[in-house]
């Protein structure tokens, strides 16, 4: 499989070339659901990484011993074991945490982002290569996810990370931390990261 | 011959039914460790606001301060209307010395989004209201949420139990008045309604077995 | 999504429309300017300007030539006004302006384009994000004016106190509300002057009404409260103002004839739906907002299939 992407190239590309929320549009439901605050958009990221992460080295170590037909019920197994072991661990050490967040972090189980990784990357390369890509994909997915939660919680709440940023006269725009705002954020975001990647390939092209 | 063994579904999913067992095996070993974690989590989420329900803050932290604890007992109190039963947990909180110090009851209702769940704290006889806390609610940020702040619920404390409370617009005046939430009429009613509601289901009940009941449940134990 | 019939694609007609409307909201601009005095003419002037410049910079920002001339952004500018409780503070009317113009209208590709009412997608944005600025209790906070006008509005009353006023006060509209929906009168006389020159349909303003009255008027007679639960239904809230001046928008209302009476009748269900079921007590927008979503579909279902194809 000379053609496979490299490790260092899974990584890199995970990022930003390949972002799961902007360029992917994967794992929109907790990205949705979980972005009106940065602290519970970063547990999200991290319970997602590490599921990324194990799913991803687990599955490249029994690669060779998957049969195509059965390869999704695997998968599934697979992620759902990491996710109940990161729902535990939420709900034993960050028990607030775990409350706010609810039935969002089981549902990491059906985050399309971590069986997509699983069948394109780590089925098929090696331990290693899967290792980075879940870590580059993760921290994409984390760099999207904090993005949303950043324009939200500022014009939602005033507040970043629970400190106050903007003098308390901002009113807030209580709808930024409801659903829709989570719809209208994300498509203002996705807009503009297209509109960057038009621009630049205008500009390459120009050159 | 070999080639039907290999054909069969069972020895097919020879994989799948490993990692079934592997990780069974490993979600079994976490849930062992981290259960009792979480369960003392739930409990204590309840046991810790019960001292400060019944007392109120300020005795609440003097008797922290000298080192004394209430001591807490929960029961279920089985209340049947219409037909229809229903359960509420009640904690019993008593001084050291065995005089009791108030309770304090679990309950729930629809709020404007969503369930509200709710602790109330009652003086020793059940007369007076002595705390409430909301423990769970998804209400409108901004407007519903709002029933959670200190300063609104503390309209609450000292509300004597035996006729129920109404909401009002702006700011309560008298007893049994409470003030709406500005903008969040529904979700204040239904604060109150479930304070209301509980109060008339258990306050009879509250009162009547207070030994007897208790040693039954002890003994139990 | 095919523009409608009604907007002939020249700047010329679409002007002469939109000056038909502006005439038709003289009635009621003059109505709310003699009855909240500054707070109308503030916010008036507020939305208005906001409009016109979110227009310009928003399509600038597409590339296009400016589109100003056709005086949509003022028509949308004025109705949001109208739509707005007149104690709002400045940002309200600037962000619900913006909102309007450009996630209402631009992004969808400009007048013509849009799915949604613009000026309900502004005020719906608003109304979500500072609702305590924008509920019922921005119409109590109103100091400094008249009696009449600085209480509950006349809906949320009857909703949360069962409360009633005078049925002639709701029609002539000395009453508390938006800027522009306190008079029933007002909103009658501008309808009926487009609806006559034929810049709204008479459907959908009638079949709304119609729908609104027979399910308030059964309530009424259900509840026996002798025509005062009826008429706080038909001339107490937004009904008229959003059945002629919102509704009737060509751009998000259905093509035909048949179409027309659906949505009329499918928005006059919503609308006591949302009054009579919801913590809400006014609907005409959320409702408008649903109908609008729905249209395409109407517009499927009832647009005749040339000869040959079925």
């Amino acid at each position: 499989m000379a053609d496979q992407p490299t490790a260092f190239e899974r990584f890199v590309q995970g990022i930003l070339p390949e972002n799961p929320v902007y360029r992917q549009l994967l794992g929109l439901c907790p990205t949705l659901a979980v972005s009106n605050g940065m602290k519970p958009a970063l547990t999200m990221a991290c319970s997602v990484a590490f599921v990324l992460l194990c799913a991803n080295v687990v599955t490249s170590l029994i690669r060779n011993l998957l049969k195509p037909h059965l390869r999704i019920v695997v998968f599934t197994l697979t992620i759902a074991t990491f996710v109940t072991i990161a729902d535990r661990f939420l709900a034993a050490y960050l028990f607030q945490m775990s409350k706010t967040l609810g039935p969002y972090i089981p549902l990491i189980i059906v985050n399309c982002l971590i069986i997509c990784r699983c069948e394109v990357c780590a089925s098929k390369q090696s331990v290693f290569t899967a290792a980075s890509d879940a870590l580059g994909q993760a921290l994409g997915f984390g760099l999207a996810l904090s993005s949303i939660a950043t324009v939200r919680e500022i014009f939602g709440t005033g507040m970043f990370f629970g400190i106050r940023l903007l003098p308390s006269a901002w009113p807030d725009w209580v709808i930024m931390v409801l659903p829709p705002g989570a719809f209208i954020t994300l498509g203002l975001l996705l807009g503009l990261v297209n509109w960057i990647g038009i621009v630049k390939s205008r500009r390459s092209v120009n050159d | 011959m070999e080639s039907s063994i290999k054909n069969t579904n069972l020895f097919q999913a020879w994989l799948v039914l490993l990692l079934a067992t592997v990780f069974g095996t490993t979600l079994a070993g976490v849930q062992t460790k981290l259960g009792p974690v979480i369960e003392a989590n739930k409990i204590n989420e309840t046991m810790e606001k019960i001292p400060t329900l019944t007392l109120g803050e300020a005795q609440a932290e003097k008797m922290t301060e000298q080192g004394n604890a209430l001591v807490i007992e929960p029961r279920l109190i089985e209340i049947s209307k219409n037909g229809i039963k229903k359960f509420y947990t009640v904690y019993d909180a008593y001084y050291k010395d065995g005089t009791r110090a108030g309770f304090v009851a679990k309950a729930s209702g629809q709020g404007y989004a969503d369930k509200i769940e709710l602790l109330l704290g009652l003086d020793a006889d059940a007369s007076t209201i002595t705390g409430l806390f909301i423990l769970d609610q998804k209400e409108t940020p901004g407007l519903g949420n709002k029933v959670i702040e200190k300063h609104w619920r503390d309209q609450f404390l000292n509300q004597s139990s035996d006729k129920g409370l109404v909401v009002v617009k702006g700011k309560s005046e008298g007893s049994h008045e409470i003030g709406a939430v500005s903008g969040a009429t529904i979700s204040s009613k239904s604060v109150t309604g479930i304070v209301n509601r509980t109060i008339a289901d258990i306050k009879h009940q509250l009162i009547l077995p207070p030994v007897s009941e208790n040693d039954k449940i002890k003994e139990n134990k | 999504m095919a523009p409608s019939p009604h907007i002939l694609n020249t700047a010329n007609t679409t002007q002469r429309m939109m000056k038909d409307v502006l005439i038709g909201l003289l009635p009621i601009i003059c109505m709310s300017v003699w009855l909240f005095r500054a707070y109308a003419v503030k916010q008036l002037i507020i939305c208005t300007l906001a409009c016109l410049i979110s227009e310009f910079l928003f399509v600038r920002m597409r590339g296009r030539s400016a589109s100003l001339g056709d005086c949509s952004a003022v028509v949308t500018g004025i109705i949001l006004a109208l739509s707005l409780p007149g104690s709002a503070p400045w940002f309200v009317g600037v962000i619900a302006s913006m909102i309007a113009m450009g996630i209402g209208k631009i992004i969808f590709g400009g007048l013509g384009m849009n799915i949604f009412n613009p000026a309900m997608v502004g005020r719906a944005f608003v109304m979500i994000a500072f609702a305590q600025l924008m509920g019922a209790s921005a119409y109590e906070n109103m100091t400094g004016l008249a009696d009449a006008v600085s209480g509950a509005t006349p809906l949320s009353a009857l909703k949360f106190s069962g409360s009633a006023i005078k049925i002639s006060e709701l029609f002539w509209g000395v009453t508390n509300g938006s800027l522009g929906e306190t008079s029933a009168f007002a909103c009658l006389v501008g309808g009926l002057f487009i609806v006559l020159r034929k810049t709204a349909s008479w459907q959908i303003p009638l079949s709304i009404i119609l729908t609104v009255t027979g399910i308030a008027g059964i309530t009424d007679i259900a509840g026996s409260h002798s025509g005062e639960f009826l008429f706080h239904h038909l001339f107490g809230g937004a009904l008229m103002f959003g059945a002629f001046f919102i509704a009737t928008d060509p751009v998000t209302s259905p093509l035909t004839a048949k179409g027309k009476w659906y949505f009329g009748f499918g928005t006059g269900v919503l609308i006591m739906v949302i009054r009579l079921f919801s913590g809400y007590p006014e609907g005409v927008m959320f409702a408008i907002l649903l109908m609008n979503a729905v249209t395409p579909l109407i517009n499927r279902w009832t647009t005749p299939l040339p000869m040959g194809e079925a």
